[in-house]
């Protein structure tokens, strides 16, 4: 299917845009049915182009676009509106979800589902913004890249008890716990079920949830620090 | 073929200017070198002496070759209101309003968390300062309707709203002579959000 050299009418949204020589742009998308693909946007930059604040990023957008190598040339972009510009703490969060795809998804796999995911979680940034979604969002992504967390019963195949506590570990799942405080992330019982439900009204598992997504995502990404957590740990500093 | 390696590294050197690769940088040098001598002399002294003369204005931050530009310095000014721009030229357009008689800072960039862009890299901290002078009412922010002019906007707020000043943003919507017909979806769908009541 990514063999096709032209694509026409694909829903989209912009990852991340930075200048190519004196007028154009390469964007980074993530589609609907190519996943995360490179663009060069010719002439974007230029005062009077058509795409010059259209490719914006958290809008969903068509884009047209033809091309074999790794960087394809974007012919087509319409806007699809219906969706307010992030603002204030939702934006710094799209950003996240941005920086997270950017380092997580290869080019050009598609991920229908994350997408929609992807789609319906900024749908909610533009209105109240709820932390829960982030998680949710997190644990799609992991989901969709193969790294799906074991939430329907722990290591040893014995399901998941409300009040135990476990520890939960990287490829194996939620180890149970004898006592609490042993090595490993601990995590009760109960934010693996709400975890798995999507469920994260419970202030302590929506607490343990984070925990347990930023060591998930620190071990796939390599450790390394995201730029967009770095920024927006520095306002709260300010 | 081995090229002189004082070419190479002009052509290296060359590089550094926005939107010029390989290909550009070589032509530019061997342009300089071979047809125009007395330019490229010319270019090295501009070079040389703007390095040498400009420097940041120590209240406004755009570039100045004094202590204290003269906008900064004008008594003119009206002190209580501090505009919050990007780039000079922004502030040059601030200024071609005429709608405008208070003074400005210049940021000299924008939040871009996706290039780890924050406080740190734009010296927040200064602005800080300058908006904390006592004499300043009101800090307008002015940056540009992109996301990251809007990351950027959100970052000041945060950091201005412990501080005694008013923190205003400027207002968008269908262009001064717009027709509907000819605005573009996303701003009218903007302006429609935006919308206000008429005042009594
Ligand atoms: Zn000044």
């Amino acid at each position: 299917m990514t063999q096709r050299h032209k694509v026409d009418g694909q829903p989209a949204f912009v990852l991340h845009a930075h200048p190519f020589r004196e007028t154009s742009l390469i964007v980074e998308v993530f589609s609907r049915d190519y996943g995360r693909v490179a663009l060069l946007a010719r002439g974007a930059r230029r005062p009077r182009s058509a795409l010059r604040g259209l490719l914006l990023g958290f809008q969903p957008l068509e884009l047209g676009w033809a091309g074999k190598g790794e960087v394809k040339t974007l012919i087509k972009a319409e806007w699809q509106g219906g969706q307010p510009l992030l603002t204030g703490k939702a934006l710094f969060c799209g950003y996240y979800l941005n920086e997270l795809l950017i380092h997580l998804l290869p080019r050009e796999d598609a991920h229908e589902r994350l997408f929609l995911i992807y789609a319906e979680t900024l749908r909610h940034f533009s209105g109240v913004l709820q932390e829960s979604d982030l998680r949710c969002f997190e644990k799609a992504l992991l989901q969709e890249l193969g790294y799906g967390l074991t939430l329907g019963h722990d290591a040893a195949g014995a399901a998941l008890e409300t009040g135990g506590d476990y520890a939960y570990e990287i490829e194996r799942g939620p180890v149970r716990l004898s006592r609490r405080g042993s090595s490993g992330l601990s995590v009760s019982g109960k934010t693996l079920i709400d975890l798995a439900r999507g469920d994260l009204g419970d202030p302590r598992s929506l607490a343990e949830a984070k925990q347990l997504m930023r060591s998930l995502i620190a071990h796939y990404t390599g450790g390394k620090e995201l730029a967009t957590r770095k920024i927006f740990m520095e306002l709260q500093e300010l | 073929m081995s090229t002189p390696s004082s070419l190479e590294s002009l052509v290296e050197a060359l590089r550094c200017l926005p939107g010029v690769g390989p290909k550009s940088a070589q032509r530019m040098a061997y342009a300089l070198m071979q047809h125009d001598r007395t330019g490229a002399l010319r270019l090295a002294d501009s070079l040389r002496g703007a390095l040498a003369a400009i420097r940041h204005c120590g209240r406004c931050n755009t570039f100045t070759e004094i202590e204290l530009c003269e906008r900064c310095a004008s008594p003119k000014r009206d002190a209580s209101l501090l505009c919050v721009v990007e780039t000079p030229v922004d502030m040059n357009m601030m200024e071609q309003t005429h709608a405008y008689s208070g003074l400005y800072y210049v940021l000299m960039g924008r939040v871009s968390p996706l290039d780890g862009v924050g406080s740190r890299e734009l010296q927040l901290e200064r602005l800080l300062a300058r908006a904390s002078d006592g004499i300043v009412e009101e800090v307008i922010i002015a940056t540009n309707f992109t996301n990251e002019g809007e990351a950027t906007a959100h970052y000041l707020s945060e950091m201005l709203k412990t501080r005694s000043v008013r923190v205003s943003r400027i207002a968008r919507g269908v262009p001064v002579g717009g027709e509907l017909e000819y605005v573009d979806s996303g701003t009218l769908a903007q302006a429609f959000r935006e919308r206000r009541t008429f005042a009594e």
